[in-house]
């Protein structure tokens, strides 16, 4: 059913001062696929992130990725990023006091050796390029502005163009819809949904009905470990889910 | 042709075309008033005050720059000004000494031979810590050229492997800057031993002699040294501006408003900072180099922590995060520290108390300092962006 | 009956009992006349043996008048006598034995005998056979302390003679000491030294150390075959034990060999033959490197000017001559055996009570960084601000308790008094910079920094402007000075025993504080989320203002105690604040124990290097701070690190 799954996490533990946050974790994405992962607090959902992008390291366990596959346990957070794999944080961390351009143009697939960066000259290809992403985003008008002032869907936008603008071939995003008004929502809904015609597209979020709109597979995580993992009405029909999470 | 224009580096640096303007009125005005080639009215030790302060201003920039666009609050590149100068004072007390002791030899039965002279010249210089053995960290101090590549090399690789292994270990805030500060305090201590073959505490003297140019006066030295310390401030001035006005600049920006973010972005994080701190490093060496034939002396008091830590503080007066805030600050507060501590304000006695500003000096730049940190964090130079912006606002109304 | 008992001690003390023609002192003195009137070092030892010999009672009264410049003499018939107010007119003449004034001379008829600063020495010791059978026990112990300080062979005999004569028991044990120690140093009986010798094993005094240094004192030999009959302690190769230029030397000087041109040697015989600014027909001005003036002195050795170099063939073959060797100047191989045995025991122990003086020394120097330290560590775990002003807190109590003590001049209560006020002063000055400048400089910890600098500065300069740059002095009480000796190399002084009882003290107080209290419990809260605690009620600008003022207080109680052992200045605070940096960061932020695990590795350390290279403490501290470099690449988070997720990123 499912073809070679391009990001494998296999029997992943972790635990702080004797606190498992991730406990035996297995889990796997497709090329292009999108996937919502629900739990409620504390289920290890910003864990397993870290663990992905390097930025804690698992007790044991393996955590695979690209074909022909390989560890990402032993790269560094900048070395898993530039092999594709993009992160979108909870709260929007976007650079504040530079313009939406600049923004933009760091994120920029390009050379990210310092030597580079120093001596590099905008092209018009990039110029472009920045211009499509901001269009798919919906900041097209808003290039010059200082990032600060924008509100805070938009800054949601920026970073999630930002992270579009790396060209991963796994997105992961924590929580981009909260704060946001209905038709932010909307927007973002088609954003991810698009981006995830070409690449693995994680989203972590509490909202349900955001997650419904998202008509994608559906991961439950509950105390660091797999819960169910189905469509959103396998999963919400499920009995031990409802116990845990909907329920309540 | 006009968006070639709009991307050029003057057009997104204007600050640069007035910056150069006005330090090159300055030093060729000096020059005009100078006693070794205009009119006489500037004497010479205030040309040296203000060659000495250009090297200042140059350091703040560098200062600026780790600290204010990096976010690394470096307590110790005043250890890096200070080993520049050493680099130049090796050169300069070695030479002199040497065409002293040749000058004295010319008399002797025997010609002197190089092992004499060398015997002569390293008991005239480390006669003063009861050594006569010339240490092996002098060997390459006979040659000019070499001694100039120490400038960049020797502080290069120490700010290399010290931020080398700080940044890898990924010390961060306050525990960064009191890591730079244990750095500078390591090197001050071993420099003040006897036996660390920079002539201890004693330091090295006699800089403000060129050797080869004894017949030369200060007064023309003193503006000599003026304009390279003008044109290295100008270079430096520009270099800055180019660094940071680019995707460089962004990145660096980045890296000092959240770090974190900047490595998921792709980027090596540790690499930009090692390198910006290795090029401030080595702009403070060079302004060291500048500084100390200018100063005349140098030793290790002048690497202890507190002068870094006034480096700091002249770049927070002027306003961090602004290359010509750093200018400004480093100029007022030493222009005007050497004004109030140079006894030219008269004392005013209340009577039962007189108050002598050279006692009170320090008192009111550490509380002025607070003040300013407290009601306006961003400066002199936030203050001059205001005035500007006020213009600019005015103007298109 | 003193006299009586003099007179038998002096009977036993004579080992060649010669007696004299006539037991007269003053016939005795007037064959000896002018070796008296002109005594010299060299002269003295005959006129003393022959009064000791004489056994007459009044030769101690002689000796001591003697050495004190009241013995004159009479110009017309060269007669001693003592005179005891030269200022009287005319002067009167005390006779030598009797003690009764005897005649009134003019001062102009008479001469001072003045002995010089040698002989009085002499003298003295000669005298302290008779002072260790003084009936004074004061006088008897002056004269073992003369004995102890410096020694000769005769005060063995009569420290033996005396001993048991001895009614105290203290001062006969110390006797008891003294004789072994000397009959290791003088004695001619091979048998009694080794026994002596041997008895002392593991004894870690130093005087002791002094007895038996000399023994196995050496001196380097020359010979061409090994002779059997010397001590030999070592024979040395040439090149490696000992250097080939040492060797050579020791060749030069016992004339076994031809002397080496040293440079200066050729130099000099080069200018000696400079005609006509030519030397054997070379210019002189071609002479700027040594190979031309090689060749030069060699254009001298043709022709018979100066002798040749030795070439290093010569010295080789010169050196293979002979054989060098360590050799004892004490000819006894037995007593050198014994000796070297003993010491080695004696070393063996010293290396350890030096170890453990070491540790007390680390454990002092701990506690002043414990004490210097732990304010700054609470505020800085609390609050995550770094305050440079705390050196100035630092500072502040020291000064306090330098103030108190012009208005108190009992050190004892200026001390009780100046501890709580210290703590007063400097939380009042802490809560003060909190409210008025960190409360508004909250989450930017680097401006912080900066300010406090500022404060820094201002505050070490008011001092200064109020204090003067001078230092001044805080003297602490009678009992606390000196120092707790427990032998030769283990020693403390009191103010640094007290400062670790001030530093345990402080260290249970804030135990205490933090874990049993309400305001322990916020404090806490604070540390580990500053933003769930305040949800929970508890007002974090007071607890911030609190733990502020604290950990100040605590500054100015180590003010006072670092004053009392250090000159108080105003740069007193800025000398630690470094060291107190490093202490909080090793040790880990926000945590009791790892200010104490700081302070701990920093003081051992420092006080670790300092032994490996005693004479440098400037080294010692570099090295010091670049091994805490090292050690935070480890530990980035420091010994004892807050876990969790308050620990935070």
């Amino acid at each position: 059913m499912q073809e070679a799954s391009l990001l494998e996490l296999e029997g992943v533990s972790v635990s702080f001062d004797g606190f498992k946050a991730i406990n035996n974790l297995s889990f796997q994405i497709g090329s292009a696929e999108l996937r919502a992962i629900i739990g409620p607090n504390g289920a290890g959902k910003t864990t397993m992130m870290d663990i992905i992008t390097g930025k804690t390291k698992p007790d044991n366990g393996s955590v695979l990725y690209g074909t022909p596959a390989k560890s990402l346990l032993r790269l560094s957070e900048s070395q898993i990023a530039r092999i594709g794999i993009g992160r979108k944080f909870q709260r929007p961390t976007v650079f504040e006091n530079q313009s939406v351009f600049d923004n933009f143009l760091m994120a920029l697939k390009k050379s990210r050796s310092p030597l580079d960066v120093l001596f590099y000259r905008l092209e018009n290809t990039d110029l472009e390029r920045v211009k499509v992403l901001a269009e798919e985003v919906g900041l097209h008008e808003q290039l010059e502005r200082t990032s600060g002032e924008l509100s805070h869907g938009q800054k949601q936008w920026l970073e999630i163009g930002m992270l579009l603008a790396q060209d991963p071939k796994v997105l992961l995003v924590d929580e981009p819809a909260a704060g946001m008004t209905p038709q932010e929502r909307m927007h973002t809904t088609n954003i991810l949904k698009k981006a995830a015609q070409t690449r693995a597209v994680v989203v972590v979020e509490h909202d349900m009905e955001f997650v419904r709109r998202l008509e994608c597979r559906v991961t439950v995580l509950h105390e660091g470990s797999v819960l169910a993992e189905g469509s959103i009405d396998h999963v919400t029909n499920d009995e031990s889910v409802i116990d845990v999470y909907l329920g309540r | 042709m006009k968006t070639a224009f709009k991307n050029s580096f003057i057009y997104k640096n204007p600050s640069v075309l007035i910056f150069l303007s006005a330090l090159a009125i300055l030093t060729i005005g000096m020059t005009i008033l100078s006693e070794g080639f205009g009119v006489g009215l500037v004497s010479t030790s205030f040309i040296k005050i203000l060659g000495k302060t250009l090297c200042f201003c140059l350091i703040a920039i560098a200062m600026d720059l780790v600290w204010g666009y990096c976010g690394i609050l470096s307590l110790g590149h005043f250890a890096f000004f200070g080993l520049g100068g050493y680099m130049v004072g090796m050169w300069l007390m070695f030479a002199r000494t040497k065409d002293i002791v040749i000058n004295s030899m010319v008399n002797a039965p025997l010609p002197p031979t190089p092992n004499e002279i060398r015997d002569a010249v390293g008991s005239q210089i480390f006669g003063v810590v009861g050594g006569s053995e010339i240490p092996m960290i002098w060997m390459f101090a006979d040659s000019l050229l070499i001694q100039l590549l120490l400038v960049i090399l020797v502080p290069g690789l120490l700010a290399f492997v010290f931020g080398y292994l700080a940044f890898r270990s990924r010390v961060t805030g306050v525990y960064l800057s009191i890591l730079t500060q244990a750095m500078t305090l390591a090197l001050s201590l071993y420099l003040f031993q006897n036996d660390s073959g920079l002539r201890g505490n004693n330091g090295l003297s006699g800089l403000q002699n060129i050797p080869g140019l004894t017949e030369v006066s200060q007064d023309i030295i003193s503006v000599w040294f003026l304009w390279a310390s003008a044109i290295a401030l100008g270079l430096g001035y520009i270099i800055a501006n180019w660094l940071i006005s680019g995707k460089f600049g962004s990145v660096v920006r980045a890296i000092r408003d959240d770090e974190t973010r900047v490595r998921y972005l792709g980027y090596t994080v540790e690499i930009y900072k090692l390198l910006v701190f290795v090029i401030t490093a080595i702009i403070a060496a060079i302004a060291g180099a500048l500084y100390y034939p200018q100063a005349g002396i140098i030793n290790p008091a002048e690497i202890a922590p507190i002068a870094s830590i006034y480096l700091a503080v002249w770049v927070a007066i002027g306003g961090r995060g602004r290359i010509y805030g750093a200018v400004i600050g480093a100029a007022s507060v030493t222009l005007i520290s050497s004004w109030f501590t140079g006894g030219q304000i008269p004392n005013i006695s209340l009577g039962f108390y007189t108050i002598k500003w050279i006692d009170w000096w320090l008192v009111i730049l550490g509380f002025g300092f607070v003040a300013i940190t407290l009601y306006a964090p961003s400066g002199l130079g936030g203050l001059f962006d205001r005035l500007v912006r006020k213009q600019v606002n005015e103007e298109s109304k | 009956m003193i006299r009586t008992f003099l007179f038998l001690v002096v009977y036993f003390v004579s080992v060649l009992s010669v007696s004299a023609q006539q037991n007269d002192l003053q016939s005795i003195l007037n064959q000896n006349s002018k070796a008296v009137e002109r005594a010299s070092r060299k002269t003295l030892q005959p006129v003393l043996k022959s009064l000791i010999d004489s056994k007459l009672k009044e030769v101690p009264i002689f000796l001591e008048k003697w050495r004190a410049k009241k013995v004159w003499i009479r110009k017309s018939d060269k007669q001693f006598f003592y005179i005891n107010n030269k200022n009287s007119t005319p002067i009167k003449l005390i006779d030598i034995s009797s003690g009764e004034i005897v005649g009134l001379e003019p001062k102009n008829k008479l001469k001072q005998l003045k002995p010089n600063s040698g002989v009085r020495s002499i003298i003295a010791s000669t005298l302290v056979q008779f002072q260790l059978i003084d009936i004074d026990k004061n006088r008897r112990l002056a004269a073992l302390k003369a004995i102890e300080r410096d020694a000769n062979s005769s005060h063995l005999n009569a420290l033996r003679a005396t001993i048991n004569k001895e009614p105290l028991p203290s001062i006969k044990a110390r006797m008891l000491r003294l004789e072994r120690l000397l009959t290791i140093r003088f004695d001619e009986n091979p048998t009694k030294r080794i026994k002596a010798i041997n008895g002392f094993a593991g004894d870690t005094n130093v005087d002791v150390r002094a007895a038996l240094n000399p023994i196995l004192q050496t001196k380097i030999a020359v010979s061409t075959i090994l002779p059997e009959d010397k001590n030999i302690a070592k024979i040395l190769k040439v090149g490696d034990s000992i250097s080939t230029q040492v060797a050579y030397d020791i060749l030069v000087k016992n004339k076994l060999a031809p002397a080496q041109i040293s440079i200066q040697e050729r130099d000099k015989s080069l200018i000696a033959n400079i005609k006509n600014s030519e030397i054997a027909g070379i210019k002189t001005s071609t002479l700027d490197n040594e190979q031309s003036r090689i060749i030069a002195y060699q254009t001298l050795v043709k022709i018979g000017a100066v002798p040749d170099f030795v070439t290093n063939e010569q010295r080789a073959k010169s050196l293979k001559e002979f054989v060098f060797f360590n050799q004892y100047i004490e000819t006894n191989k037995t007593v050198t055996t014994a000796a070297k045995k003993t010491l080695d025991t004696i070393n063996a122990r010293v290396k350890v009570f030096s170890f453990i003086d070491l540790g007390l020394d680390g454990l002092s120097l701990a506690s002043i960084y414990f004490l210097a330290a732990i304010g700054l560590a609470i505020t800085f775990g609390v609050m995550g601000v770094i305050n440079m002003a705390h050196g100035e807190f630092i500072m502040i109590g020291a000064y306090t308790g330098y103030v108190v003590q012009q208005f108190v001049p009992n050190y004892t209560a200026s001390i009780i008094i100046a501890l709580p006020l210290a703590f007063i002063v400097a939380f009042a000055a802490g809560v003060a910079l909190e409210r008025l400048v960190i409360r508004h400089l909250m989450h930017r910890p680097l401006e912080t920094l900066l300010a406090t600098f500022g404060i820094s500065i201002a505050l070490q300069q008011l001092a200064k402007n109020i204090f003067g740059t001078q230092a001044r002095p805080l003297t602490s009480p009678d009992w606390l000075g000196g120092s707790w000796v427990i032998n030769d190399i283990i020693s403390i002084s009191y103010i640094r025993v007290a400062i670790f009882f001030l530093a345990l003290a402080f260290l249970f107080l804030l135990l205490f504080i933090l874990k049993r209290t309400r305001l322990g419990l916020e404090v806490r809260a604070v540390t580990q989320n500053p933003r769930m605690a305040s949800s929970m009620g508890i007002n974090p600008d007071k607890i911030n203002m609190l733990t502020f003022g604290l950990g100040s207080g605590i500054a100015g109680i180590a003010g006072v105690a670092i004053g009392l052992f250090a000159q108080v200045t105003s740069e007193l605070g800025s000398g630690y604040i470094v060291q107190s940096f490093m202490t909080v960061v090793v040790g880990g932020v926000g945590n009791i124990w790892g200010t104490l695990a700081g302070a701990s590795m920093i003081g051992g350390l420092q006080k670790i290097i300092e032994w490996f290279n005693p004479s440098n403490t400037l080294a010692a501290q570099t090295y010091m701070i670049i091994f805490i470099i090292i050690f935070i690449q480890f530990k980035p988070k420091g010994i004892v690190a807050l876990k969790g997720r308050a620990a935070g990123d």
